[in-house]
């Protein structure tokens, strides 16, 4: 299997302040991993660096082999959660935005997506629920072709049925060799999609492990596993 | 269907597929759905699906078809014998079970005989 995403000590200072330490990370080509770590851990700074957004970081970070932070924008596709625009703009103009910057942006897939998750292109982005906004974020992360597709915490505050069909999405529209990677803090809900779990802890990665090798090994729920980590008692011991 | 999460959920799929298979929910001979149906309508990861699938495909329970997908064995003595083992396996658990409680071979069988019983009456009550 050939690694899609490689970090070699990488370490992040912002302002003084450390927020990474240390990173080493592969993921496989087509794997979809689960990220996850309280808040502050990181996981939201370790995603803009993969994205190429946040700079300044030492180490490397390769994305299909490539290290360029252009070449790197190029592959990854990041949920932006569209605080730049403009509040009252449609949200037809956003797609068309979309289209416009990214050229491997496909307004049928995102028609696709769209369609199965309902949203509504007529409205306002200020009048978007948020499960409506979060699903507009998926629908126009996943309507990329790139080789990578990081979701930030796209679960955040919304209803079930809206997270069923997010989880659903994300299923339906992964190229087989695509990664994803997830973000959250509490996993009941997406640990089923997961092939990988990737636990931050304290500004390092504490452990990288296969979600079916965590039931198997430990009979625990991924959940409880990560839990587990956050409680200090460490099952390797 | 809701997976437990303490268990690998590969092994979920395929005792899903074979209670489908035994309750004839899946008939012999029948497609199954494609696997990103399958991973889509159980919530599940495409990998996950496609490693139960493998297993079910080697132990002869499905049979792949190149370019068809993938069906149902029409070998009614291999549909048998997963009937059989899946017997056995909720037989064990339950024997292992009873077993940690001190219950005795003479009481179980009583017990089992007088539970059989009580179902049957109260599902006779049901209907009247």
């Amino acid at each position: 299997m050939t690694n899609t995403i490689e970090i070699s000590n990488l370490t992040y200072h912002k302002n003084y302040k450390s927020i990474l330490e240390d990173i080493n990370l592969n993921i496989e080509q087509g794997k979809t991993v689960g990220l996850l770590g309280e808040n502050g851990a990181g996981k939201t700074t370790l995603m803009r660096l993969i994205a190429g957004l946040a700079k300044g970081a030492h180490g490397t970070i390769k994305i299909a082999g490539q290290d360029a932070v252009a070449a790197k924008k190029a592959v990854v596709s990041f949920s932006e959660q569209l605080d730049g625009f403009n509040p009252s703009i449609r949200i037809e103009k956003i797609i068309s935005f979309y289209e416009d910057v990214y050229p491997d942006f496909s307004v049928d897939r995102y028609n696709q997506v769209a369609g199965f998750l309902q949203i509504d292109e007529g409205l306002r982005l200020s009048a978007l629920s948020k499960g409506m906004k979060e699903k507009l974020v998926i629908g126009l992360t996943l309507s990329r072709d790139t080789k990578v597709y990081l979701l930030d915490e796209p679960f955040g505050g919304i209803d079930s049925m809206s997270r069923k069909k997010i989880i659903q999405s994300i299923i339906k529209w992964k190229a087989p060799d695509a990664v994803i990677v997830v973000s959250d803090h509490y996993v009941s809900e997406i640990s089923s999609i997961l092939d990988e779990v990737v636990i931050i802890k304290d500004r390092r990665i504490y452990t990288q492990k296969s979600a079916e090798e965590i039931r198997s090994q430990y009979a625990e729920g991924i959940e409880q596993y990560y839990e587990s980590i956050y409680e200090g008692n460490d099952m390797d011991d | 269907m809701k997976f437990d999460d303490k268990i690998p959920i590969y092994y979920q799929i395929k005792n899903y597929i074979y209670g489908r298979i035994i309750t004839g929910k899946l008939v012999p001979g029948e497609k199954i759905p494609a696997v990103r149906q399958l991973a889509v309508d159980l919530t599940v990861n495409v990998n996950t699906v496609q490693r139960a699938l493998s297993e079910l495909i080697s132990e002869g329970i499905l049979e792949s078809k190149r370019g068809l997908g993938n069906f149902v064995t029409e070998d009614q003595a291999a549909i048998n014998q997963v009937r059989h083992k899946m017997i056995m396996e909720q037989l064990h658990a339950m024997y292992e079970n009873l077993h940690n409680l001190n219950v005795t071979d003479d009481e179980i069988v009583q017990y089992l005989r007088q539970y059989i019983k009580d179902r049957r009456t109260n599902k006779d009550d049901q209907h009247n």
